[in-house]
């Protein structure tokens, strides 16, 4: 009866220690959790702040409108039909891409050390879909006469070769050659951190240009940091380098 | 006359200098363009006109500008796009502004808004079918910076236009559901079929991708209807977004839990590719997803359906860690 008895509070005591640390469990995990609410990124349509955003029409027209967003509208006529703008989002926020400089300064070059400048890329988009931006360059970092370039860089090498679409570390001041990193919204995921590096696709050499940011969420302002890194051996011939990246930012269709 | 000559050659020295300062300084220009509207969708007979205003405007500092157009094509079924380097199809475009040309360049001041007047023109014989193009408006980079290594920028806008070119005023809709699925954690597979499983505190990421098998773009309509096991529903409507002629599309359903993926190493499936919907919750038990679509009014009802099983195995391994280390304790304590 004893021992019976001596199970029965045991039992209790195993029932109510495991439930107390089962709660502590549970309240670590979710406070861990508690970066990937999804409340402040939630996606917001039908943002028209005007409620004479509405289909509008007659036995003789027919007309979609949006306060907020220029020009989105539905023309018919005899022969043609024109919708202009999101229609089905009624977005109130334009297409805008912005770019903070232009003009990339990696100032004088010293042999197996680096030299880097960055700019922001800004891209607000009210639109559904895919925004997005990519770059390329015009040919490598080429002296003025053209008889010299930097090559674009393969990062690290070895196991840490990058490529036009794969980002890896480039951290060898032994390592040469020209690329950039990505940070900041909407950026792709295999920039891990600011060491690891892209080149950029040459359009000389028919590459096609890669998206540097995208996202098919509306979003005013989004801003990623682009930052441009060049790396020289000691053999590289003294000259004026340069190139001309282009950025091209295109919303969805 | 000394003291003259003095004065001259400061003054001098100080102009050069201050000559020399400003003309090496090099200006940091911003770029900051915006063009409305962002999409254009035409349906037009052969033989016809249309004008079409745009307005572009300069957020930042001045700069020199370019209208263009340039075809495109679909790069993904994410809605992304390829343009291409030559300009190609029967749809033949031009300016009606009286200052402005395509491909030729204008200055924008800052904050300046300029309209620009699209003229599209369908040729009498332009065969039917679509004609994808983009509006592209390119500032020019800036001058090179002498005795420094460096990257000019050169920054592009585009607005997409698609022209159907129908001389009967009809539109071939021919789609269909090419893919209606969930990404799981863990797959199962049994003889009769394949269980798709994820912990209950999961995110269920949905896929829904359209195609679009006819000659000219349509956007369905429709929705995903999510039912449980205890007869709860839960309905998303899918965005009607175009679908470009024989291309595939990613469809989008709303509203969707949104993620802050971060940059981690290992990020969770919907974090590397995009979804049509992310399910958030707690689920338990079974459930069915159903997709059903049309592509406007007086066509068919296209359906594809699609379940998991989601189960609390966290909460179930937590429990378990909780009970052995009572065991332990009480153990310990019963020794002692």
């Amino acid at each position: 009866m004893k021992k019976k008895m001596n199970f029965g509070k045991n039992l209790t005591a195993v029932i109510f220690i495991a439930s107390f640390i089962f709660y502590q469990l549970l309240y670590l995990a979710n406070k861990i959790d508690a970066i990937s609410m999804d409340s402040s990124t939630y996606k917001i349509e039908s943002a028209s702040v005007s409620n004479a955003a509405a289909r509008k029409g007659s036995n003789t027209y027919r007309l979609v409108d949006t306060l907020g967003q220029l020009a989105a509208g539905e023309a018919t006529s005899s022969g043609y039909i024109v919708k202009a703008g999101f229609q089905y989002i009624h977005s109130i926020i334009p297409f805008r891409f912005s770019i903070s400089k232009t003009q990339i300064d990696l100032g004088t070059l010293i042999p197996n050390t680096f030299s880097t400048d960055s700019t922001i890329l800004t891209v607000s988009f009210g639109g559904s879909g895919q925004y997005q931006v990519t770059a390329e360059e015009i040919g490598p970092l080429t002296t003025l006469n053209g008889s010299n370039y930097i090559q674009d860089t393969q990062c690290d090498g070895g196991g840490n070769t990058c490529s036009e679409a794969l980002a890896k570390p480039w951290t060898s001041t032994g390592a040469y050659g020209f690329g950039y990193n990505m940070a900041g919204d909407d950026i792709p995921s295999d920039f891990i951190n600011n060491s690891y590096f892209r080149p950029f696709p040459d359009r000389n050499q028919n590459e096609p240009p890669v998206a540097v940011m995208a996202s098919n969420n509306v979003g005013r302002n989004r801003q990623a940091t682009l930052t441009f890194k060049v790396n020289i051996p000691p053999t590289q011939a003294a000259g004026t380098y340069q190139t001309i990246i282009n950025f091209i930012a295109t919303p969805s269709f | 006359m000394k003291f003259v000559k003095f004065f001259s050659l400061l003054f001098l020295t100080t102009a050069l200098t201050f000559i020399f300062l400003f003309f090496n300084k090099v200006y940091a220009q911003s770029v900051s363009l915006s063009l409305s509207p962002p999409l254009l969708e035409v349906f037009i007979k052969p033989g016809k006109t249309i004008m079409v205003a745009y307005n572009l405007q300069n957020y930042g500092d001045p700069v020199i500008c370019q209208a263009k157009v340039l075809p495109f094509e679909p790069k993904d079924n994410y809605g992304n796009i390829r343009i291409r380097s030559e300009f190609e199809g029967p749809i033949r475009f031009s300016l009606d502004n009286a200052d402005l040309k395509l491909d030729q360049p204008f200055f924008l001041k800052s904050k300046g808004r300029q309209q620009i007047l699209l003229r599209l023109r369908v040729p009498e014989r332009a065969p039917e079918g679509d004609y994808y193009y983009t509006l592209l408006v390119e500032t020019q980079p800036p001058p090179v910076n002498e005795g420094k290594a460096s990257g000019r920028a050169k920054v592009t806008i585009g607005s997409n236009i698609l022209v159907t070119v129908t001389g009967s005023e009809t539109v071939q809709i021919k789609g269909k559901i090419a893919l209606f699925d969930v990404l799981p954690r863990f797959k199962l597979n049994l003889g009769f079929g394949e269980l798709k499983i994820f912990d209950s505190n999961d995110k269920i990421p949905v896929v829904a991708v359209v195609e679009n098998q006819g000659r000219n773009f349509i956007k369905p309509e429709g929705e995903i209807i999510l039912r449980g096991n205890f007869g709860e529903t839960a309905k998303y409507n899918i965005l009607p977004q175009n679908i470009l002629s024989q291309s595939q599309r990613l469809l989008s359903a709303t509203p969707s839990a949104q993620i802050d993926c971060g940059n981690e190493k290992k990020m969770p499936i919907f974090c590397q590719k995009p979804v049509s919907l992310l399910l958030s919750g707690f689920f338990i038990g079974k459930y069915n997803l159903s997709l059903s679509i049309f592509f406007g009014e007086n066509t068919p009802k296209l359906f594809a359906s699609t379940s998991f099983i989601a189960l609390p195995f966290k909460l179930i391994f937590g429990f378990l860690i909780a009970l052995f280390i009572a065991f332990f304790i009480i153990k310990k304590i019963s020794n002692d």
